[in-house]
């Protein structure tokens, strides 16, 4: 029987979702299928294989809701969670792996890859660029290489031509550091 | 890639290469890669490890995570075309059989869930536990589940089994306000089955609510929309009665309505 989701919450969701609704499925899907392929496009830079990992996130929320725990963080969160471990799976599969790491991950360093215009479109831009402009330009280059790149924390200090442990700690700071910065503009990030 | 020396100041200088005796202070340093999928495999496993054991480092790599999807975000849409695709491969699917069943969520969200919950359960045990004890001697027939479709429906053969079990535990949920009833079987995992059919149907903005007395409390165990069939639920501890309610839909937190209320006891 097919029901209106549009004001249900996201738990809501994932509750009928466990229940066989497929229109529960649809309103997630509705919801968050957008940032899950940007995501995936953005890490693979490949259409088709953005759209399978489309495919396979909402999928597999549909054959195993219970992985999703609504107190431990948002929906969006774990479909994004999942949708970099697979993008990230995929792009460390690779046969050309390497070439495409010295290739790929040098033009983006030269291109001067900017995380702030990247984000220059969602909703909350202004503040996330703020926030990403409080953090030291190690810290957002070793978050870019690690998060969007899709490289480990030694590869990107490979990269970057750092030690480490310093890269480890980057990632690590920075992420706090924008997190705080992000609450302190009065933006919720994670759930209520 | 792993394990080179590289005497900085904040490398332990255990990246892979040691015995993987990590002290907190290298594993809590991870915990921003781990976020990002950062880590090997090796790493990853170790970092797991410790979530395991530290709440507080798997809080802050929820953390991470939720800055990062702030990071995600790209105001895209989905391409046309990947929803039906999706819509098709779930459509040509079973659903799972019963060790697979959906985990019960409570709808508790926000900072007052567990205020709210008590106060759900200093008013609704009352009526269930009374009404259950009623209802043990009002039970005078069990409902008996359509077999026709057995063998096609793994549900229903799973409730079959379930039935069969000895271990398992059954009752009737009854009304005082209906002749029809529900049948209900917990098998010794703790994997519930509710046989509804029978009930009547509920207007579209209206869902049958499952609750279970565990431990003297009342816990929202399931939704099952205004038309059930056989319902499944999961229960971690014994459960001496169960209640389904009618509310408005999606549900409720607490408070279950007890106007009409289905209820049975074990």
């Amino acid at each position: 029987m097919r029901r209106d989701y549009a004001d249900a919450s996201d738990a809501a969701l994932v509750v009928s979702i466990g229940r066989y609704q497929q229109a529960a499925l649809a309103e997630a899907y509705r919801r968050h299928a957008g940032a899950v392929f940007g995501l995936a496009k953005r890490l693979l830079n490949d259409h088709a294989r953005a759209e399978e990992i489309v495919q396979e996130v909402f999928v597999r929320l549909w054959n195993d809701p219970n992985r999703y725990d609504p107190e431990r963080g948002t929906l969006r969160s774990f479909l994004l969670a999942h949708t970099h471990g697979r993008s990230v799976d995929m792009i460390r599969a690779e046969s050309s792996r390497r070439n495409r790491e010295e290739k790929e991950a040098r033009q983006q360093a030269d291109a001067g890859y900017d995380l702030a215009h990247e984000v220059w479109d969602m909703a909350l831009a202004g503040h996330v660029r703020e926030a990403l402009g409080a953090l030291q330009p190690g810290e957002r280059e070793a978050i870019e290489l690690a998060y969007f790149g899709g490289l480990t924390y030694q590869e990107a200090a490979e990269q970057l031509g750092e030690p480490e442990g310093t890269v480890k700690s980057r990632i690590r700071s920075g992420l706090k550091r924008l997190r705080n910065e992000l609450v302190n503009a009065g933006i919720t990030v994670g759930p209520e | 890639m792993a394990g080179s020396m590289d005497g900085d100041e904040m490398d332990d200088g255990t990246n892979g290469t040691m015995d993987g005796n990590r002290d907190p202070y290298d594993l809590d340093e991870l915990l921003g890669a781990y976020a990002l999928d950062a880590v090997d495999a090796h790493d990853r496993r170790r970092v797991e490890d410790y979530l395991e054991i530290n709440p507080r480092a798997a809080e802050e790599v929820q953390q991470h995570r939720e800055v990062a999807t702030m990071l995600a975000f790209t105001g895209m849409d989905a391409p046309d075309g990947v929803w039906d695709r999706i819509s098709d491969e779930i459509g040509e699917q079973a659903p799972p059989p019963g060790p697979e069943l959906a985990k019960v969520m409570s709808l508790d969200e926000g900072r007052d869930e567990r205020d709210r919950r008590r106060r759900g359960v200093s008013s609704v045990v009352p009526w269930i536990v009374s009404a259950a004890a009623a209802a043990v001697v009002a039970v005078v027939a069990i409902a008996v589940v359509d077999r026709d479709d057995a063998p096609s429906d793994p549900i229903a053969a799973a409730v079959e089994a379930a039935r069969s079990d000895r271990d398992s535990v059954t009752t009737t949920l009854v009304s005082d306000a209906s002749d029809a009833a529900a049948e209900a079987i917990i098998d010794q995992d703790g994997h519930g089955y509710v046989v509804a059919r029978d009930l009547p149907t509920l207007s579209d903005d209206q869902t049958y609510q499952l609750w279970g007395v565990v431990d003297d409390q009342v816990i929202s165990l399931g939704i099952f929309g205004p038309n059930p069939e056989i319902e499944t639920f999961t229960v971690e501890s014994e459960v001496s009665a169960l209640a389904i309610t009618i509310e408005q839909f999606p549900g409720v937190v607490s408070d279950g309505n007890p106007v009409g209320a289905f209820v049975g006891s074990f």
